[in-house]
């Protein structure tokens, strides 16, 4: 049973979802055998609830302009043309909502407190990495809320900001606010073998957006980083079978179908089935060279073979409409297939 | 006493050594059984291992001779192989089917055969199934025959009826004893066709190959070739007979005729022009040479083509295999219907497209066209204007010193420019993928870049320069993002599009590539 200190901090984790599910558990279990949890956990949720109502306040001028030339001086402006994302979901909204809580009682505070010079200096949020719950492993999943007090006066290392948004609630209370997108870069460091990366690198080439433009560098990551690993474990195989199946982008598809003729000693049923599937439908007769020559190279070394396999290359020996650089590669496979 | 003690332990180390390297018992039972059929019926038979012998004959039942095999390294697996491997007859009088069955996913230290010799009534319908046989042999057969088998050498003998045989790996012998009176279709992935036939014989012809040859002693009248296919008539025509060896080849013998005396179909067609799939109706080669001093020609069918050096122009044609030139010091034109290409360095002009597959080329130093319906284009340096195209697959330049027109229907465009060129006309299309353009700061051109996507939150535009100008409109379901202007004052004009990517200008220190000189 966790202590209601690390039920408390889990807190805006549980309150956004971001929890994994086992803790989610255990901190419900805990909320509801403890009056004191209960009530700070309905605080929470009130709170949230309140956030939602908010209505978007003008920022007044002054503030906006101080806001901008702390954050992001003229001088130092990038010379790119950026468009990012914009209307992410409504609970970094939400979450971004605190942060400018925090932000707008630390800004009161500032001011009525003795005049301390801040020096400018290069970027770091610090103070998120002080907020971070003392969990045994990081969660990348996670959504952070973090409560006002947390948050460093020290604004170092350039901390990307987007989407910055001012709120003044109410003007007589002489609080305000300021949202915005932060992206807290995250780097991994690991064994490609190490399953938290295994499962990182699945992630990546699975769940992206289909637009999106890191897909095929992240296979061309994927392939030079794991054909240097011996046994590259069947969770990337697997990933990469999904890309084949599903990647809109032809040139992802052939990339994948590629990458995976390189890691033939970790193939599973499911992607020699995805090899199959492509050089059965696959439009692009690249994507069909790099499935046969994959499942050629699977069946010289006498790898797991099903009659699916065997049939499909059958047929695309035959086909005579088939690129014929497709058929005479059926036809070698077939050659060295020993029925079993 | 001493060799009494010792004869013993001799013997048993001896029989332990045999079975540790892997001594291995055999044994064989018979089933004969007998069935009786209706003479208008089937038989179906359906063994994995094993030979089938299916013979015609004037009986009026179907008789049954089955020896099963089992090969076991000791008795327990041997009697898990005998417990396994069964023998199962089903069906009526109408269709009989006679199956040897094998459990899923048997222990593969034991294996198991059963050889059949079947004798059936002659009118009977055949359909056999087969992975793995020394033989399949159908002969004095009336009904129609099927043969579906994998490997092993199928013989057909005095079959009658409608035939259509397939085998993956094995040979076939086709042995009319009379003259042709039904459609045949035989069909062989790798390995060859015979087919032996009355001289008196009426048929329609058509075979078909890509690695071997057509071969016949039969006079072919009207004979053409429709792409890869060769139809023909041998007599007055009458049914068909198919004949397909993808990888091996077809010989078509008048009985009475020597196989030396076999021409083939493709020396005999009269010359007329030339068609790019023409290389697909010569026998198959494959050529590996370290160099040839002056100029290189060759054409083939299915032919992997590696070359260390031509010392003059190269001309390369083929159906379908791997081409690799190191060096080439005149012009280089390669077309192959399908296979990758990997092209060294090529000093004068180069043409080379493939049906499907990657395309490597290590230096086209007067630039040319590389096109692929599909795969990869990848050119480390490219010296003069150069025109990549892709059906579908990345283009990648690692340095251009000269125009540039590299378009893809999917894939990602990344093209680095020489540093030592303040400007250089760039065209790169992309219809699903991303464009990154690496140039040096001082680069200068006039940028006319457009992405065309449907989700403008996710593809961007990055232009590492100032002066650029920057629109978005709404175009349908779509949003089209254009980037114009001039950087570093104007130049040669850069086109970028992209859709559903990203397209990137990068202003970065490129270092110089130096290609060595010929020697």
């Amino acid at each position: 049973m966790p202590d209601c200190d690390a039920v408390r901090e889990n807190m805006p984790l549980l309150l956004t979802e971001s929890l994994d599910p086992a803790r989610r558990e255990v901190a419900h279990q805990h909320i509801e055998t403890c009056p004191l949890c209960v009530a700070e956990w309905s605080s929470y949720q009130e709170t949230w609830q309140l956030l939602d109502t908010l209505p978007a306040v003008e920022v007044p001028v002054r503030v906006k302009q101080r806001f901008l030339a702390e954050v992001a001086p003229e001088s130092i402006k990038p010379n790119v043309v950026p468009f990012r994302r914009r209307g992410a979901a409504r609970w970094l909204a939400q979450a971004a909502a605190v942060v400018i809580i925090a932000g707008g009682a630390f800004y009161g505070g500032h001011r009525s407190a003795p005049s301390t010079q801040l020096t400018p200096t290069p970027a770091q949020v610090t103070a998120i990495q002080q907020a971070m719950p003392a969990a045994p492993f990081y969660s990348i999943a996670e959504s952070r809320v973090l409560p006002a007090a947390s948050i460093s006066p020290q604004i170092e290392g350039r901390p990307d900001i987007q989407n910055v948004q001012f709120t003044d609630a109410s003007p007589s209370n002489q609080q305000i606010g300021v949202s915005f997108d932060i992206t807290s870069h995250v780097t991994v460091t690991g064994r490609p073998t190490d399953k938290s990366m295994v499962r990182l690198l699945r992630y990546v080439l699975e769940n992206e957006d289909k637009e999106s433009p890191s897909r095929s560098r992240a296979i061309d990551w994927v392939r030079s980083t794991y054909s240097h690993v011996g046994n590259p474990d069947p969770e990337i195989t697997e990933a990469l079978a999904n890309v084949l199946r599903n990647d809109e982008h032809q040139g992802v598809r052939i990339k994948a179908a590629d990458t995976l003729q390189s890691m033939q000693s970790t193939m599973t049923d499911g992607t020699r089935d995805a090899l199959v599937e492509a050089l059965k439908n696959d439009p692009n007769p690249a994507v069909r060279i790099k499935a046969v020559e994959a499942l050629a190279k699977l069946a010289r070394s006498g790898g797991n073979l099903n009659p699916d396999m065997v049939d499909t290359l059958r047929k695309k020996a035959s086909q005579g409409d088939e690129n014929v650089y497709v058929r005479v590669k059926a036809a070698e496979a077939l050659s060295s297939i020993q029925p079993q | 006493m001493k060799l009494t003690v010792r004869l013993p332990i001799a013997v048993v180390a001896f029989l332990s050594a045999a079975q540790l390297f892997g001594a291995s018992f055999a044994t064989s039972s018979r089933v004969v059984r007998e069935f009786p059929v209706d003479p208008a019926g089937s038989v179906w038979i359906d063994n994995p291992f094993g030979s089938i012998d299916v013979i015609g004959s004037d009986s009026n039942v179907i008789s049954v001779t089955a020896d099963r095999i089992i090969t076991a390294p000791d008795a327990a697996m041997m009697k898990e192989a005998s417990d396994a491997v069964a023998m199962s007859f089903e069906g009526d009088t109408k269709v009989r089917l006679i199956r040897t069955l094998l459990p899923p996913g048997r222990n593969a230290r034991w294996s198991a055969a059963v050889n059949y010799v079947i004798r059936i009534p002659r009118s009977l319908n055949v359909k056999i199934g087969s992975k793995s046989a020394e033989h399949i042999r159908v002969s004095h057969v009336n009904g129609s025959v099927t043969v579906n088998g994998f490997s092993g050498t199928l013989i057909m003998e005095g079959v009658v009826g409608a035939s259509a045989v397939s085998m993956v790996n094995g040979r076939i012998i086709y042995d009319y004893t009379q003259r042709p009176v039904a459609r045949a279709q035989v069909q062989a992935v790798n390995a060859d066709i015979d087919m032996y036939l009355p001289a008196n014989s009426n048929f329609d012809w058509v075979a078909n190959t890509i690695n071997g040859d057509i071969l016949t002693t039969f006079n072919v009248r009207a004979g053409r070739f429709n792409d890869l296919v060769f139809h023909g008539v041998i007599g007055s025509g009458g049914p068909t007979i198919n004949t397909e060896a993808l990888m091996g080849r077809v010989l078509l013998l008048s009985k009475g005729s020597a196989p030396t005396d076999a021409q083939s179909v493709r020396s005999s067609m009269p010359e007329r022009p030339r068609v790019p799939n023409d290389v697909l109706l010569q026998p198959a080669k494959k050529l590996q040479l370290p160099f040839v001093n002056g100029e290189f020609t060759f054409a083939g069918s299915v032919a992997d083509v590696t070359v260390g050096e031509v010392r003059g122009n190269a001309r390369i044609e083929t159906g379908a295999g791997e081409i690799e030139l190191g060096a080439v010091f005149g012009q280089c034109n390669v077309t192959s219907l399908g296979g990758p290409l990997n092209l060294g360095d090529i000093m004068g002009s180069l043409f080379a497209h493939t049906g499907a597959g990657d395309i490597i080329v290590r230096a086209a130093r007067m630039g040319g066209q590389v096109t692929t319906d599909g795969g990869i284009v990848r050119v480390i340096y490219a010296g003069g204007p150069m025109t990549l195209r892709s059906g579908g697959g990345d283009i990648i330049v690692r340095q251009f010193s000269a125009m540039m027109d590299a378009q893809t229907t999917s894939g990602d465009v990344t093209l680095t420019g020489d540093p030592a060129q303040k400007s250089i006309p760039v065209t790169a299309r992309t219809q699903q993928g991303n464009i990154v353009l690496n140039v040096t700061p001082r680069f200068a051109a006039d940028i006319d870049a457009t992405i065309l996507t449907s989700d403008p939150d996710v593809n961007e535009m990055h232009i590492d320069f100032n002066g650029i100008t920057v629109r978005r409109e709404q175009v349908g379901n779509k949003t089209r993002i254009r980037a114009t202007g001039k950087i570093n004052g104007g130049g040669e004009r850069v086109e970028l599009y992209a859709e559903e990517g990203d397209i990137h200008i990068s202003a970065q220190n490129i270092a110089p590539m130096r290609l060595a000189n010929p020697k």
